[in-house]
């Protein structure tokens, strides 16, 4: 009796601390998540943007957080992406400085608001596109096999953002090409600059 | 049963500083109506109602009105609760509803089974209603703009316009220039940058 006792609180011992060290590693990611998510948002505000369309993707979920609570920035949280198109395009019209953020899907979603309204009107925004499927990526393999196509196809103009130290150059760079080509640019976000596994 | 341009035509001096934003042939009639430079003609099938709400919430103080109907209206529903989350004050969302595609060939909706005012309240609108007269287009055009908060007046109305409306003559881009320039008189500020020559 006695060592089966002992065996269970050894058992329950191990059990524990296993739990502490991925509560521990949970919220270290949490808080690289929400660092990069600030830097992300501080990139954005560097590069002129105060107007941003947001639908979640889980990995995207702290950066949308800063952006509801930044003062600097007005949030619009979306139903399906291609109506973020028109609303952002809308606010383009008064002067906003405008961007999108979205998991791939989405984009897939806006296509069309993408050809007709942006492309067709020369309206610029900037797409903050999560690379779901990316290289490492579990699931959405398909998802991630059609995303550079189809913004070839559409001839959006993108980059892949996966160095935190690029994060301001290239939003900015971006954004600066949105504008003088009065075209959508996207930027695709892996993990890693999300600080996410 | 009266034709949208019946209903339009009771407002075009009421909506005189609003900013339009029209689609299909709803555009042409209001341009005829309301000719000028503070009108937009969309070319998304859906977005009428959107990049109204985004304009509307870029200017809170101007006021903006969606010329929509009930095929764009149906393809974006998805849109009314996230312009009922943000409710502009300043917008007013018209929808002419003649049960069709009138401007894709004329075949039917499921507008006749779907009833645009309970879609729009059930989405979050605080203020939706139908008209059946022009009269009362009027009367509740004018309250929307003075009460100042997002409405939808909706009427059904028989497909079909005047034979004799001027054509548009101007395209997309044309459009968007022209409409960004009025913004930029009215407004007193730069929107579009300043131009080619201006890193010389």
């Amino acid at each position: 009796m006695a060592l089966i006792f002992l065996d269970n609180t050894g058992a329950f011992a191990v059990s524990v601390a296993k739990q502490i060290s991925n509560l521990r590693l949970k919220i270290h990611q949490n808080m690289d998540a929400k660092q990069q998510a600030a830097r992300i948002v501080a990139g954005l505000k560097k590069a002129g943007i105060d107007f941003v369309a947001t639908l979640p993707d889980e990995k995207m979920v702290e950066v949308i957080r800063s952006v509801e609570d930044d003062p600097g920035l007005k949030h619009i949280p979306l139903c399906r992406e291609e109506e973020g198109i028109g609303i952002c395009a809308g606010a383009y019209l008064a002067g906003k400085k405008t961007a999108l953020i979205m998991q791939n899907a989405g984009f897939l979603n806006s296509c069309n608001a993408l050809t007709t309204t942006c492309l067709q009107f020369q309206i610029p925004t900037l797409l903050l596109i999560y690379y779901a499927g990316d290289i490492g990526d579990r699931g959405f393999t398909t998802l991630g096999s059609v995303t550079e196509p189809a913004l070839q196809a559409l001839g959006i103009r993108y980059a892949i953002l996966r160095k935190t130290d690029e994060i301001d150059e290239m939003l900015r760079g971006a954004q600066i090409l949105a504008e003088d080509s009065k075209k959508p640019v996207a930027v695709l976000l892996t993990k890693n600059v999300l600080g996410v596994k | 049963m009266m034709q949208r341009y019946d209903f339009l035509k009771v407002i075009a001096g009421d909506a005189a500083d609003a900013l339009a934003v029209c689609t299909g042939w709803g555009a042409r009639e209001w341009w005829a109506l309301r000719p000028g430079d503070s009108n937009l003609k969309t070319r998304t099938l859906g977005l009428v109602s959107s990049i109204a709400a985004g304009l509307a919430l870029a200017l809170p103080h101007r006021k903006v009105i969606a010329i929509d109907g009930d095929g764009a209206f149906l393809m974006n529903l998805c849109g009314l609760p996230t312009i009922a989350l943000q409710s502009p004050p300043n917008l007013i969302h018209l929808l002419f509803d003649n049960e069709c595609y009138e401007a894709s060939g004329g075949t039917p909706t499921a507008s006749h089974l779907a009833d645009a005012v309970a879609l729009a309240i059930g989405a979050g609108y605080k203020h939706a209603t139908w008209v059946k007269t022009p009269g009362d287009f009027r009367s509740e055009f004018v309250q929307a703009w003075k009460r100042n908060q997002l409405t939808l007046i909706a009427a059904k109305v028989e497909p079909g316009q005047p034979g004799d409306l001027p054509p548009l003559r101007l395209d997309e881009i044309e459009n968007k220039y022209r409409f960004m320039r009025y913004l930029e008189e009215t407004e007193k500020r730069g929107i579009l940058s300043s131009g080619f020559d201006s890193k010389l």
